[in-house]
């Protein structure tokens, strides 16, 4: 049940090749696995990416990626479209998940130290070997494009809090920055990434 | 009347990016409160959550076992017949070392969880009141055990978020505050601080209740550690 919701129009995900994904998400509350299927072929490699680069455990971000999807599957009426697009929120699902998995992490230190040693052995899986043949689908170099343009500064912000699951206040401590520099940076940089993704945002 | 929105700014836009902590959390949390029905606040939380989603697709793709889309269809055909059941889903717990030996006792606790409900209903009513946009409710309550007072908390398996109300509480003593623990295996990890004003709180707890196994209160210093340093005075176990 919905209180007093009034929310903004639907952020469309329009995949222009096949059905728009909140149309998927409809389906997928009418118990259509079709549906529920062909959301996972879209997002579920790319939710994978994102567990793996946060947790670093092929294992726990398999788990991870499971266990987001099937939430999507169960309630998919928990999607609020005044709240971003199917895609937006799918990713936010993994990653909030995924970045409790890393803060469950009590040794920070050590796990930094692992994560170094992982970076290697990333370089070398093969399914990287595999994707870097292919021609990266346009979305994916326009978002590293926007991310390589940001200031270092600004960029190294959202590596940590985005990509490697840290606080505002862990990132503070580790850089020495005050906790206001470490927020106004946060600020700036997403700010300047919507501008740039703009054109591709849904 | 115009709102200033640069200090929401901000902080919905680290949300976003998974690093809000500490008491920024609970500032956005009462200033998206202040705000009310505010178009602006949804509007800037779309949109830092539309760039944090589109991060991702900056990764390479890593394919997934070709399997785990069959186990998840597979997995919700199985639990469906369960959802049924409705009552079987609210739960007290006593200790950490009480949970395995109670679970098999849930259907006769239905009633004092309901009462603990239906006794801070109004504390309840004031927190969705209060939500931005308007708020779902959880589908499932739960009811901590402990000496003194009431606690209890609302919340969906399986999804972000959950309602902490409670009532009759003791004052946690000068320079100290209550701690919310989610319990995940052996490791608790932080939810939120909890200032009772006359016995009495209410909050929206923003975190990924998933994993917990079990849910507890302790008496901490107002700077709420990261890791508990006394014993829990609150415990609940979720299923």
């Amino acid at each position: 049940m919905t209180l007093g919701r009034t929310g903004h129009e639907p952020m469309r995900s329009a995949d222009p090749a096949g059905t728009p994904d909140e149309t998927l998400l409809e389906r997928v509350g009418a118990g259509d696995d079709g549906a529920f299927r062909e959301l996972f072929a879209r997002y579920a490699a790319v939710s994978h990416a994102l567990a793996f680069r946060l947790v670093r455990q092929a294992q726990v971000a398999e788990e991870i990626v499971q266990e987001a999807f099937l939430a999507v599957w169960r309630m998919p009426d928990r999607y609020d479209p005044a709240r971003g697009s199917v895609r937006s929120w799918l990713m936010g699902t993994v990653h909030h998940r995924a970045v409790d998995a890393v803060r469950r992490e009590q040794a920070q230190r050590r796990r930094a130290d692992q994560a170094a040693a992982v970076a290697s052995r990333v370089a070398e899986d093969p399914t990287d070997d595999v994707v870097a043949s292919l021609d990266l689908p346009r979305e994916r170099r326009l978002v590293q494009k926007a991310l390589a343009g940001l200031p270092e500064e600004q960029r190294d912000v959202i590596q940590r809090m985005y990509f490697d699951g840290m606080s505002q206040s862990q990132i503070a401590e580790r850089t020495g920055l005050p906790l206001g520099t470490v927020k106004s940076r946060t600020l700036l940089a997403m700010r300047r990434l919507r501008t740039h993704l703009g054109e591709v945002a849904p | 009347m115009i709102r200033d929105h640069a200090s929401i700014d901000e902080l919905l836009a680290i949300r976003a990016l998974g690093g809000l902590d500490g008491d920024d959390a609970a500032r956005l949390e009462r200033e998206l409160a202040e705000h009310g029905d505010c178009d602006e606040c949804r509007r800037l939380e779309a949109e830092h959550n539309e760039v944090a989603g589109m991060l991702a697709l900056s990764l390479d793709p890593r394919p997934v076992d070709e399997g785990m889309v069959d186990r998840i269809v597979a997995q919700e055909q199985r639990r469906a017949p369960r959802e049924e059941q409705g009552p079987e889903r609210i739960v007290i717990a006593s200790s950490v070392d009480e949970l395995s030996s109670r679970r098999d006792a849930r259907l006769g606790r239905w009633q004092a969880a309901f009462g603990v409900a239906a006794a801070i209903a109004l504390i309840l009513a004031f927190v969705l009141a209060t939500r931005p946009g308007g708020v779902e409710v959880p589908g499932t309550i739960v009811a901590f055990q402990g000496e003194r007072g009431e606690l209890a908390m609302a919340y969906t398996p399986g999804e972000r978020g959950a309602l902490v109300w409670g009532a009759g509480l003791p004052d946690p003593g000068g320079g100290k505050t209550y701690e919310l623990w989610m319990i995940e295996g052996d490791n608790p990890v932080r939810g939120a601080c909890l200032a009772p004003t006359d016995g009495a709180v209410a909050a929206y707890l923003d975190a990924d209740l998933s994993s917990a196994d079990l849910m507890a209160v302790t008496v901490e210093s107002t700077d709420c550690p990261s890791a508990p340093t006394t014993d829990p005075i609150f415990t609940a176990e979720l299923t």
